[in-house]
């Protein structure tokens, strides 16, 4: 009660709000400097017939009013959002088991963790070689193991037909980015203080209702942002299907940063690749929108 | 938590070493020069040349998927190398939009300029003016497995002519054991199929394109047809493994090299691999047969030249001029079991005597090579009508519609 | 004997019955955590065995799943691929990865703490802006983005590829960041601010301890992402000498067809693996201790 008078409390809240912005400034120019600028020059880019090296033109909208006769980027579109929808639940529920079990600091769970987080260290594109290597009919283990087990009459080509080259994208890639899921995961649950769960247990409460009543309530800001990161990581897949399947068998996997790469790299239309990106950009921004929205805080 | 200190001392070594001072005017010439991955040759040239001359060139080995892209954004920004060696088949795209140094002068003078390997140089051609020379020669052939072709009671020193004796020959060796198989082919790797499938059609009088390269010739050839019968008649007989029907590429090379493939297409780069790392296998080299005879390759590699915006051109033409001349040629390009830019000096020291090597430089005879700004798009796209039309027509048996949807999507493709 | 058996039985107290369940609960879950872990071990564990295979045998069809001899043909060949080996390619990587890695949890924390616990106008608009970094696909905006960096002269130079990737870790940095302040329950700053401390004090000498695992979860994040990036390595830097290792290990290849050499890249694919693994295994010490909860407990 000691701090009635009134000017100073106005200055110290301008202090408050100015302290911020210097706290929040140096992340802002970066963004400004590496992103909002190349940003809006992809843009501007957008509007032009835009060749990797030769002459420029102004070409207004067109670049935007193609996207819908493209067929196959409706096809991306489709294809990209499938897997985003197939891949997503495995992440988070295998996540959330990797989490639980690792949890306790128990004798030699250091080494569980360690091992469970092991495949994120390794790139993306590596990855994808890895696994075509392990899956290929001749050199690779899978239809090594699978043959000598007797389980499969002839070497199996997974990369070779549209249903089961997903699955095994799928499975590489669960494999590959669960573990940061997992960390995620568990930060949130370490969140958590052990009373809690102590005094639900007092109260007698089963794992269910301790699950939906303290754990998922309390690690939601961890599990939106694990999500969001799945989920927007999902929306620009590209480097396993540009290695492991080179968009095959018959274009069924080609995803829409694929197309984008492919239209923007390989046939040079850089223009036309902005338009998409800007697109893909705004269906993200409302995506992410939507995520934050369901997993808001309700106070 | 000394963190800031660590950031701020690692910036300010960053900054200091970014700030260095370029080279002062009194010292020698500095150039850079860009290759994409393959040439074995590349590394000693440049060696040979900065032991041998004030000017100095650093090399810069580029990964062959992403050199474009990486050519595209360096002359976006205004900072191209001042030498680059370029897949032929890009050439007519930097040429036509104007990324390419004009060295018709320089070509001019040189004594031996018709002698340079003509696909290359034709490839070089923009309006009548040169803007590139070769710089490294990839021919296209077929290997074929010598101890494969005895135990299947074949001759291998009469390998096959024509495409039913191929087949004669794919189906002896088939027979020879569950996992062994009589021919190779890469079926989900676009590039792969143009640089050895392209010649069968070729060796039979035949192509896809029109003789102007104006127009797709797909539907109205008939050889075309018969080709793509050829292919399917090799899967759907189960002459090459499964895994062929997928392979992107990864195995273009050393699925032969594995011993249990009786013949396969490839190019002079598989020649030193199979002799450096595969010591054991026996094999041969014979050239891509027509359908009753007759050759034709695929005439690949790598073109040399000067981007637009360098300060160095005399320079750097010096040293592309050196690199043709007849030293290099025989001690650096023959001596590592690479093809010499000049027709005249394929008969050398180091080729006589090898059939192998002597059999694929004499593919660049026949060499042909299309010449067309949309060659990316319509054959080496994974995702484009070359290979989407081999794959419907060979693997699913569909070759009408194969040749339909050919036809339409390179016509769509060339009209712009 | 029976009936004495059944007598002890009878004997178990609730306790022993309790201590026993929750030792077979106990070995259910090592057992469960043995077998996934054996799971997720094995592609690595393959690749580490093709790697000691002699280079032939890594190729070979049918595969062998021993090898026949331990050879160290496939790093030997590593250590003189292209003009300088591997070693460079490791310091690039490290140096770019170690000024991301310091960057990124400078900026994160910074922009964390100011966007968790101050308000300020247009907050909400940059918070989203920040994150909206993470939704662009990166190769649209490669292109620009190198036409910039040439023009401030920072091309071909691992600084200039650092400060990029700083800017591509901000959105995950600051939205973990934030969410560790958030967690933080505010009557400790309170009491401090009460104290007299500045901001910025306050952030270094306080929060900072309490907010430690979520600074770890940022560097590691950081490290790999950084550590592994291959487009941007590729097209930002001019000169061999400063690739980095993932571009360094795409060039392990034969030709121009995309064949690769397996048993040279599983060797790749080890050492690549190796400093992640290091930094994954030094932090998760911080990480381990439940510094978190602790800290809120206290």
């Amino acid at each position: 009660m000691s701090i009635p008078p009134n000017t100073l409390n106005l200055s110290w809240t301008q202090r408050r709000k100015l302290t911020g912005l210097l706290f929040v400034l140096p992340t802002v120019a970066f963004v400004t400097v590496f992103f909002i600028i190349p940003l809006l020059m992809t843009v501007y880019m957008s509007f032009h017939d835009w060749p990797l090296f030769g002459e420029r033109a102004f070409t207004g909208l067109k670049n935007y009013s193609e996207l819908g006769k493209d067929r196959q980027y409706l096809k991306s579109l489709d294809f990209t959002f499938r897997y985003t929808l197939l891949v997503t639940p495995p992440i988070f529920a295998l996540g959330f088991i990797l989490a639980s079990l690792v949890r306790r600091n128990l004798r030699f769970i250091g080494i569980f963790r360690t091992i469970f987080f092991l495949p994120v260290v390794i790139g993306l594109g590596v990855s994808s070689l890895l696994w075509v290597w392990m899956l290929d009919d001749r050199i690779g283990i899978f239809n090594k193991i699978l043959l000598d087990l007797n389980l499969v009459p002839k070497a199996q080509l997974f990369l070779g037909r549209p249903n089961t080259a997903m699955n095994v994208i799928i499975l590489s890639v669960v494999w590959k980015t669960v573990g940061f899921t997992m960390i995620l995961l568990l930060a949130g649950l370490q969140a958590i203080p052990d009373e809690l769960y102590e005094s639900a247990e007092v109260d007698g409460a089963g794992y269910f209702r301790k699950l939906f009543y303290i754990t998922l309530p309390l690690m939601r800001r961890f599990i939106a942002l694990a999500l969001i990161l799945s989920v927007i990581g999902s929306v620009l897949a590209f480097d396993q299907f540009y290695i492991m399947t080179r968009g095959g068998p018959r274009n069924s996997t080609i995803s829409i940063v694929y197309w984008i790469f492919n239209n923007s790299f390989t046939y040079f239309k850089m223009g036309y690749g902005s338009a998409m990106s800007i697109v893909l950009l705004g269906i993200l921004v409302a995506l992410t929108g939507a995520q934050f929205y369901v997993l808001r805080e309700r106070e | 938590m000394n963190l800031r200190k660590v950031l701020f001392i690692l910036s300010l070594v960053a900054l200091v070493f970014s700030a260095l001072p370029a080279a002062a005017q009194d010292e020698p010439i500095q150039m850079t020069m860009w290759v994409r991955a393959i040439n074995f040759q590349t590394q000693e040239l440049v060696d040979q040349w900065n032991a041998n001359n004030d000017s100095q060139i650093e090399l810069t080995i580029i990964p062959p998927g992403e050199f474009v892209t990486k050519m595209g954004a360096a002359v976006a920004a205004g900072d191209p190398p001042d030498i680059a060696s370029i897949d032929l088949i890009y050439t007519p795209a930097f040429a036509s939009a104007g990324q390419l140094v004009d060295i018709t002068e320089y070509v001019r003078e040189l004594p031996y300029a018709d002698s340079l390997t003509p696909a290359h140089m034709n490839l070089g051609l923009y309006e009548g003016r040169n803007y590139a020379v070769p710089t490294a020669v990839d021919g296209s052939f077929i290997v074929y497995n010598i101890d494969l072709f005895e135990q299947a009671g074949l001759d291998p020193d009469n390998p096959p002519a024509t495409w039913d004796e191929m087949l004669e020959a794919m189906r002896a060796i088939n027979d020879l054991g569950d996992d062994i198989y009589g021919y190779w082919f890469s079926m989900n790797c676009s590039g792969c199929n143009a640089f050895t499938f392209l010649p069968f059609i070729w060796a039979s009088g035949g192509d896809v394109l029109s003789e102007d390269y104006s127009e797709a010739t797909i539907a109205e050839d008939p050889i075309v047809r018969e080709a793509l019968q050829f292919y399917n008649t090799i899967w759907e007989e189960g002459l090459v493994p499964e895994g062929a029907s997928i392979d992107s590429g990864a195995n273009f090379a050393t699925a032969f090299a594995a011993g249990n493939i009786g013949m396969a297409g490839t190019g002079n780069f598989a020649l030193s691999l199979y002799q450096n790392d595969y010591p054991d296998l026996n094999f041969g080299v014979f050239h891509i047969p027509g359908r009753d005879g007759g050759a034709a390759s695929f005439g690949g590699g790598d073109v040399i030249a000067i981007p637009a915006g360098t300060e160095h051109v005399e320079e750097a033409w010096r040293f592309i001029e050196w690199t043709m001349s007849e030293e290099p040629q025989i001690e650096i390009y023959a001596a590592n079991g690479q093809i010499p830019l000049r027709l005249e000096l394929i008969d050398n020291p180091y080729f006589e005597g090898d059939d192998r090597q002597m059999i694929a430089a004499s593919a660049l005879a026949v060499g042909h090579t299309p010449v067309t700004p949309v060659y990316n798009d319509l054959f080496n796209d994974a995702n484009g009508p070359w290979l989407e039309m081999l794959q419907i027509a060979i693997l699913d048996g569909d070759i009408d519609g194969a040749i339909e949807l050919g036809q339409e999507r390179f016509t769509q493709i060339m009209e712009g | 004997m029976r009936s004495t058996a059944a007598s002890a039985h009878r004997g178990l107290t609730q306790q022993q019955i309790r201590h026993w369940r929750r030792r077979a609960l106990l070995a259910l879950r090592y057992i469960i955590l043995i077998v996934l872990a054996l799971l997720f071990v094995f592609p690595i564990a393959w690749s580490f065995i093709n790697s000691i295979k002699l280079p032939a045998e890594a190729m070979a069809v049918p595969p062998t799943y021993l090898p026949s001899q331990i050879a160290l043909e496939n790093y030997v060949e590593l250590t003189t691929y292209g003009k300088i080996g591997v070693a460079q390619h490791v310091y690039n990587s490290a140096v770019v990865a170690l000024i991301t890695v310091a960057g990124s949890i400078v900026l994160s924390t910074l922009g964390g703490y100011g966007f968790a616990r101050f308000n300020f106008p247009g907050k909400n608009f940059l918070f989203i802006l920040v994150l909206s970094t993470l939704m662009i696909p990166f190769q649209s905006i490669l292109i620009p983005l190198f036409v910039m960096i040439v023009q401030v002269d920072l091309h071909n130079t691992l600084f200039g590829l650092a400060l990029v990737y700083i800017t591509f870790q901000l959105p995950f940095g600051i939205f973990l960041m934030r969410n560790s302040f958030l967690a933080v329950p505010l009557e400790i700053e309170e009491s401090a601010l009460l104290d007299g401390c500045s901001s910025l004090s306050l952030l270094y000498r306080l929060m900072l301890r309490l907010v430690l695992p979520g600074v770890v979860t940022v560097a590691i994040y950081a490290f790999i992402n950084s550590w592994n990036e291959f487009l941007a390595a590729l097209i930002f830097m001019t000169d061999q000498d400063n690739f980095t290792l993932p571009v360094f290990l795409t060039t392990i290849r034969y030709g121009i067809w995309g064949e690769v050499d397996w048993g040279a890249l599983q060797a790749g694919v080890i050492v690549s693996i190796i400093p992640s693994l290091g930094i994954f295994l030094l932090l998760q010490r911080y990480y381990m201790d439940g510094l978190m909860g602790g800290a809120v407990k206290n």
